[in-house]
């Protein structure tokens, strides 16, 4: 090769492609990203942050604190489950107590059916009428539905070659159970059509959605982390490297859940989160023995400063005397408490609150 | 830099001879190799004390500016920004001057935009130290030191590149290649992403997009580039065989261009899932042109190489530096996704290409050339010296290296188990694994004082030629 020029446009071309993939494409795809409205309130995630969280964010920056730990919940799948909330009624519901009795045993024909449709694993047991009831014209009309139904089931089982187990649980018990789980961490569709089943014999049903993954069952977070968390973030620090727990939802952290699991002793909660957070602060070592988290006693004074609204004093421990919280302390530790990922968004939903799944639905795949 | 003296080079009427060559390079070329190699011992001490508090976080305790959110950071700059970088503009220059049989353009120019250089990484540690750091890795110093490395590095490489268009020798060899995708790809990826990190301030994620793209064109195209480029030189020389097979080289050297900048996102979780994905199909398939280019070397090397390693030291060095670019192609396209994400495995990789594809190629380099630009011979003065540098790097990176992947091993482990106690078996479970790593930051420590300390005899034993003939 003699030509220096050629040499230089084919590596910037290089570049250019590399550049064109990996920072105008994410640029475009989420550059315009907005925080999402919180549902049933006026609120919005993420929210801005509060002016004192807000300087938190510098020193979490400054210090450095994200060399050690992430702000990245991950999850390996989102799956689903139906969930059956109330039997409800419709023209095919019997009850199967004797009017006068004092009892009610409301009985959801179009539901059973529905169940044994999406639980081809159970069985189904006889609906047996005391014969009293059997002069009740709605009642027969109901039980004549309900044994055609059943033929059809028994034709489309057949076809299906579906075996149904002749003794165990049978979708009368479950009916009978509520909250019953249906279905549990299954495919968007399987869940979706079992719902719809449900509700479509007049029943109340619901979609579950399940995280998994051990970053959830450690409790470090509802949900993964998305894009849409970090739109006001900046620096965003992510951090790459779990020397310590993940950060992204500890506002939000159950106590037990802690690297160094503690209780609350009251009901200030919060109150108490706050403490436990700046006594780490000032030395981790005072909550975990072997704790290797730096301790930054330079964000409290020894004597009580001369400044008005110096805040109360920390009271660390038995042994040693109490300190005062600079607001530098205060600012890292209300930054902390922000940091949640409890609110569910439509890429990525909270078990509370579940969206109907679509197909963006599925979580950032290993 | 005219001398009476007529040129002794036959070939080309206008060529400057070796001699000449070689004085042009002196000040800038020694300048930048110094500072590189004390930056190296600096970056290594800085990183020997960040590992200790890994392990002992009561060692430092108290004080903010030592504290391992600093330090670490601090370290890592230092290294990359200090000794990679400088030592690569050393060679870099060097290349150019020998392979283009051309005099140093503005030699003195050159040597005050390195002190520039100088001035600004120290700035950009200190502001680290002091907290200003910017959050993104490898970019963290902050934009008032950032700015003017911009600068200093501006003139440097234009003065490389106008070097380069002066060359006598018109046919660019396979170093040369190297030498100036890396020159026009560094400014190219920094002023990126400290356009869109520190100025334009692109929102969100992309943030750390851009900052992960960056970090891995520095790590895989920039300085892996400038490491290739000194194996090519070297190897084909220290054997006295012409290279064996240039057309896979050149296939190889357009495939890690083409392929080598898309990797280095698979660290991020909470970013859509084809922008990890990418980049760990790009992280394995950067193995084809790898491979291809140190068949290339190995073609040229077969039956020479025990020979070589025996009786010269350069390498020694490149030996290894080529074994650690299989190494680490070959770890991050195996174990580089999901299982071993978060944990020390995988921003060990960071250490690994710094010091050791890149350091031990360039340690090696600047055996040859440090005396070449001092007494004039081939090796350092002090063969004692050489091997305790070869020795105590090489260790200082086997040891940062193993220890960094097995602690990361074992991260992985707890992350992926729910059922294993965080504090037990990935803090504390991991000590030992960095107790290795402070041991290997010291070996290097001690690797670049060797070096140095070579260095020093050489130069003083070149003055005493001068100033004694002259006396
Ligand atoms: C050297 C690495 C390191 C650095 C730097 C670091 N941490 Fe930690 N951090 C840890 C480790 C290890 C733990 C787990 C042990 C514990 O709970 O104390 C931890 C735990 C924590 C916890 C408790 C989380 C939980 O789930 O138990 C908080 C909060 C925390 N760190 C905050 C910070 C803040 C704020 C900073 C910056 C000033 C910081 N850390 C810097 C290593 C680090």
């Amino acid at each position: 090769m003699r030509y220096g020029p050629i040499l230089g446009a084919g590596a910037l071309f290089s570049l250019a492609c590399s550049w064109a993939a990996l920072v105008m494409a994410p640029q475009l795809q989420l550059g315009a990203l907005a925080p999402a409205p919180i549902p049933n309130s006026s609120d919005v995630h993420p929210a801005l942050r509060p002016g004192l969280a807000a300087q938190g964010a510098e020193v979490y920056r400054s210090l450095g604190c994200y060399q050690c730990h992430t702000r990245q919940v991950r999850q390996k799948r989102l799956l689903f489950g139906a969930r059956l909330n109330a039997v409800g009624s419709n023209a095919n519901t019997v009850s199967l107590e004797l009017p006068g009795s004092g009892k009610t045993n409301l009985v959801n024909l179009d539901l059973l059916i529905a169940l044994a449709k999406a639980r081809p694993d159970l069985g189904i047991a006889k609906v047996t009428v005391p014969p009293p009831l059997l002069a009740d014209t709605n009642v027969v009309a109901a039980l004549g539905q309900f044994t055609a139904n059943l033929a059809l089931l028994q034709h489309a089982d057949d076809k299906a070659g579906i075996v149904r187990p002749t003794s165990g649980p049978t979708v009368n018990d479950v009916a009978g159970r509520r909250p019953a789980e249906i279905l549990v961490k299954v495919g968007p569709e399987a869940a979706e059509r079992a719902v719809k089943l449900l509700t479509d014999s007049g029943a109340k049903a619901e979609l579950v959605i399940y995280n998994l993954g051990p970053d959830i069952e450690r409790g470090w977070g509802a949900r993964r982390s998305v894009a849409r968390d970090f739109v006001n973030d900046t620096p965003v620090l992510l951090g790459s490297l779990r020397v310590g727990p993940d950060l992204a939802s500890l506002g939000t952290r159950a106590p037990e859940k802690f690297a160094a699991p503690w209780k609350f002793a009251g009901t200030n909660t919060a109150a108490e989160l706050e403490h436990r957070l700046l006594i780490h602060l000032y030395n981790p070592r005072l909550l975990a023995k072997d704790s290797t988290c730096p301790s930054a006693t330079y964000l409290f004074d020894k004597q009580k400063p001369e400044v008005r609204y110096a805040g109360e004093p920390l009271v660390v421990s038995k042994e040693l005397p109490p300190v005062f919280p600079k607001h530098n302390a205060r600012a890292l530790v209300a930054y902390l408490l922000t940091q949640r990922n409890d609110v569910s968004l439509p890429e990525a939903p909270t078990p509370a609150v579940a969206a109907a799944p679509a197909g963006s639905n599925a979580p950032a795949k290993p | 830099m005219t001398t009476a003296q007529p040129s002794s080079q036959t070939a080309c009427a206008a060529a400057p001879s070796v001699a000449e060559v070689e004085a042009s390079c002196r000040l800038p070329v020694l300048f930048l190799a110094f500072s590189g190699a004390a930056w190296l011992c600096a970056g290594a001490v800085l990183a020997l004390l960040a590992s200790i508090q890994l392990y002992q976080p009561t060692f430092m305790e108290g004080c903010p500016w030592v504290t391992y959110g600093r330090l670490r950071p601090a370290a890592v700059n230092a290294l990359a920004y200090g000794f990679a970088l400088q030592t690569s503009f050393a060679l870099a220059l060097w290349l150019i001057a020998r392979l283009g049989r051309v005099e140093l353009a503005a030699p003195l120019g050159l040597t005050i935009a390195a002190k520039f250089w100088n001035i600004a990484v120290t700035v950009g540690v200190f502001g680290i130290l002091a907290g200003d750091a910017t959050g993104f890795d490898l970019l963290e110093f902050p934009l008032y030191a950032a700015l003017p490395i911009f600068a200093s590095y501006a003139c440097l490489a234009a003065w490389a590149l106008v070097t380069l268009h002066q060359r006598t020798e018109r046919e660019l060899y396979v170093s040369l290649w190297f030498v100036v995708a890396a020159l026009l790809w560094f400014p190219w990826i920094l002023s990126t992403a400290q356009g869109l990190l520190l100025g334009w301030q692109v929102p969100g994620v992309v943030q750390a997009i851009v900052a992960g793209w960056f970090g891995n064109n520095l790590l895989q195209i920039v300085l892996t580039s400038f490491a290739l480029a000194v194996l090519f030189y070297f190897v084909p020389k220290t054997v006295n065989r012409p290279l064996a097979n240039p057309g896979l080289a050149r296939a190889g050297f357009w495939l890690l261009l083409l392929l080598g900048g898309w990797g280095g996102l698979a660290q991020l979780a909470a970013v859509p899932a084809w922008i990890p994905a990418v980049s760990g199909a790009a992280n394995v398939l950067v193995i084809v042109p790898v491979l291809a280019l140190l068949v290339s070397l190995w073609q040229t090397a077969d039956g020479k190489i025990a020979e070589a390693w025996k009786d010269n030291a350069t390498f020694r060095f490149l030996l290894v530096a080529a074994i650690l670019l299989l190494g680490v192609t070959l770890r991050t396209a195996v174990f580089g996704g999901h299982w071993t994400q978060f944990t020390f495995f995988a921003t060990a990789r960071t250490d690994i290409v710094l010091l050791g594809v890149f350091g031990l190629a360039a340690l090696g380099a600047l055996h040859h050339i440090v005396p070449r630009l001092t007494t004039g011979d081939d090796e350092l003065p002090s063969s004692g010296l050489a091997d305790v540098a070869f020795w105590a790097a090489l260790l200082g990176v086997l040891f940062v290296g193993i220890g960094f992947s097995l602690a990361g091993f074992a991260q992985a482990g707890v992350n992926a188990d729910a059922g294993k106690a965080f504090l037990k078996d990935g803090v504390v479970g991991i000590a030992g694994q960095l107790k290795l790593v402070t041991v290997g930051y010291g070996a290097l420590a001690l690797a670049a004082l060797a070096f140095l300390a070579n260095f020093g005899l050489a130069v003083r034993r070149c003055c005493a030629a001068c100033c004694g003939g002259a006396r």
